[in-house]
């Protein structure tokens, strides 16, 4: 029987020493690489391909929700982390399992034994994790940033660069000040996350900046044409035409 | 209550004055209504109002009695009135009794009395007006400053509860990732393990034993800051680096327990947290006349965060300022070529 190959993702060391430790006695796993921060472990995920991925939340460069929002094959995902609202519920619908930390042993071992059924029954989760992400708890910040993937490479679009944002399908394409990416995730997602004072949703298909719209205009029978700055021009439902108002104060 | 009069000196005094005014209206008032005797007036009036001011003192304890049971105002008034009557009935009988020895003779006196006796009433009923309203102005005005008196002991009990609130609760972050060291470290270095064990529990012991505001001096909150890098230290290694560079005179002011703290905790939060290099983090403190200043550096990566910060912990700091010190102190913030600082004014004395 093959080795489970195990990726340990996590910015401090006594934290993954730990797991490395645990993880020695059991002859099953295999650890074929560590990293330190989230862009080293989505890089080392894309090319090595491991089975299992103990992951970390809060990382520099990406957190580990953001990785796992980019990673296209997904291995199975052991979460950790200290205390992040957020993260559990995250846990709760996309990992095999989470660890708080710290962690005892046996609840350490009842996880990676989940993981490795899982594994071995070939039985891995397979819809997609942004329908899962897109929950906000009420406390959370608005996101500061949008993690995005063209081929190898990654990009971070600061949310302040944002003009709208267009359903498509089961993905959205962000237009940007630099051009557009696409992403899978729901428009919801970014309904909730996006700073609500900055955005406003017009449309069942568009969110929108607010300072991009440079006028509005009747269209048709009862419906609106929002003309942005850049002269793309924008449905707006009567729903969001109603938002708009609201917004605006006109 | 207290006697309004008899509880304070000065009110005595211009309660005195008050009757010695009223005296020599009343013996002018006998003298043009009669029109002789002149020492007679004078001393009638005189001893007649010294009289009724001892009477008036010790109305007050009927009316306190009245006035404070909660009954409804038509029964006050009649009580007042009952009050009144008897009291001016009394004061006139005792009058009279006086005015016998000032004025032996029979046919005279009794004429003088005859004369007098309507304006006697009158102005003792009006007097005894006048001192129900003043029995009621001081009851008011006790009234007044007890609830000032109260209002403000409650805005301090808020002030004090706020600060309490604010002082910077310990961050689950950092306590459990802490925590999580020490548990890796008690099989790779259990002697690092131990050591971290307590320097955890010192720390906690300082942030958690300050129960009430004391102020404390800046060396012992750097004493807690080391506490607080060196734990740090264990969790990120090589990332963070600290640095201080405090002048001496600095080190005994006085300032709000773990006040700092939170912009430490931010430094550490979007400095480390989101960097893969290294981040100093600097301590300065200088005193200039009547002030130190206080200045917290970082250099941090300068890539979008993930989600914004809330700016609790700058908002938290500033508002304990304003609490602790008034106008006194102050808090700026700079940010420049990804080095972020902040700058702490506070007086050197409190």
């Amino acid at each position: 029987m093959d080795k489970i190959r195990t990726v340990i993702i996590d910015d401090e060391t006594p934290a993954r020493e730990i797991i490395r430790h645990y993880l020695k006695e059991l002859d099953n796993i295999e650890v074929i690489a560590e990293c330190a921060d989230g862009f080293s472990g989505l890089k080392t995920i894309s090319s090595m391909k491991p089975d299992l991925v103990f992951l970390d939340i809060q990382m520099p460069r990406l957190t580990g929700i953001e990785l796992l929002e980019v990673l296209t094959e997904k291995p199975e995902i052991i979460f950790i982390t200290a205390y992040d609202q957020f993260a559990i519920r995250a846990f709760e619908l996309n990992a095999v399992d989470y660890l708080l930390k710290p962690f005892p042993k046996r609840r350490f071992l009842e996880a990676v034994g989940k993981a490795t059924e899982k594994i071995l029954s070939g039985t891995g989760r397979k819809e997609p994790v942004s329908q899962l992400l897109a929950k906000k708890p009420e406390s959370a910040a608005p996101v500061n940033r949008i993690v995005v993937r063209k081929g190898n490479a990654i990009n971070l679009i600061p949310v302040d660069q944002i003009r709208y944002v267009e359903a498509q399908d089961d993905y959205v394409m962000i237009h940007h000040l630099n051009g557009k990416a696409m992403k899978q995730q729901t428009m919801k997602f970014y309904e909730d996350n996006l700073p609500g004072t900055d955005f406003v949703r017009i449309h069942r298909s568009f969110i929108v900046r607010v300072h991009e719209i440079n006028r509005i205009e009747p269209y048709g029978k009862d419906n609106h044409i929002a003309i942005l700055k850049s002269g793309d021009r924008l449905p707006v439902s009567r729903a969001g035409y109603q938002q708009l108002k609201k917004e605006l104060k006109f | 209550m207290q006697h309004p009069i008899l509880a304070n000196r000065t009110r005595l005094i211009i309660w005195g004055l008050a009757w010695l005014f009223l005296g020599i209206g009343q013996a002018l008032l006998y003298y043009f209504a009669y029109g002789k005797f002149v020492n007679i007036s004078i001393a009638d009036a005189l001893l007649s109002l010294l009289i009724f001011s001892v009477l008036a003192l010790s109305i007050w304890y009927p009316f306190n009695y009245f006035t404070l049971g909660k009954e409804n105002p038509l029964s006050l008034i009649l009580n007042l009135l009952a009050i009144g009557v008897v009291s001016v009935v009394l004061w006139i009988l005792i009058s009279k009794g006086i005015l016998l020895l000032l004025l032996p003779d029979r046919n005279i006196h009794q004429e003088y009395w005859d004369v007098t006796l309507l304006y006697r009433i009158g102005t003792g009923l009006f007097i005894y007006m006048l001192v129900i309203l003043s029995y009621f102005l001081f009851v008011s005005l006790s009234n007044l400053s007890e609830k000032k008196a109260r209002e403000a002991k409650l805005e301090s009990l808020v002030k004090e509860t706020e600060l309490k609130m604010l002082r910077s609760q310990i961050n689950p972050h950092f306590l459990f990732n802490s925590l999580n060291s020490i548990s890796s470290l008690t099989i790779s270095d259990p002697d690092k393990a131990r050591d971290m064990v307590i320097k955890l529990s010192e720390f906690m012991r300082y942030a958690l034993s300050k129960k009430d505001e004391q102020p404390v001096t800046l060396r012992s909150e750097l004493d807690n800051l080391r506490l607080y890098f060196d734990i740090e230290k264990v969790r990120f290694g090589d990332r963070l680096t600290t640095d201080e560079n405090i002048d001496e005179n600095c080190l005994d002011t006085k300032m709000p327990v773990m006040l700092l703290q939170p912009l430490y905790e931010n430094a550490i939060k979007h400095g480390v947290y989101e960097s893969t290099q290294r981040v100093t983090i600097v301590t300065e403190a200088k005193r200039t006349d009547g002030h130190i200043e206080i200045k917290i550096t970082n250099n941090f990566e300068s890539v979008p965060s993930s989600r914004k910060g809330t700016g609790t912990g700058l908002l938290n700091v500033s508002r304990r300022l304003e609490l602790y010190y008034g106008k006194n102190a102050s808090i700026k913030t700079t940010r420049e070529n990804d080095v972020y600082s902040v700058s702490l004014i506070i007086p050197s004395e409190v």
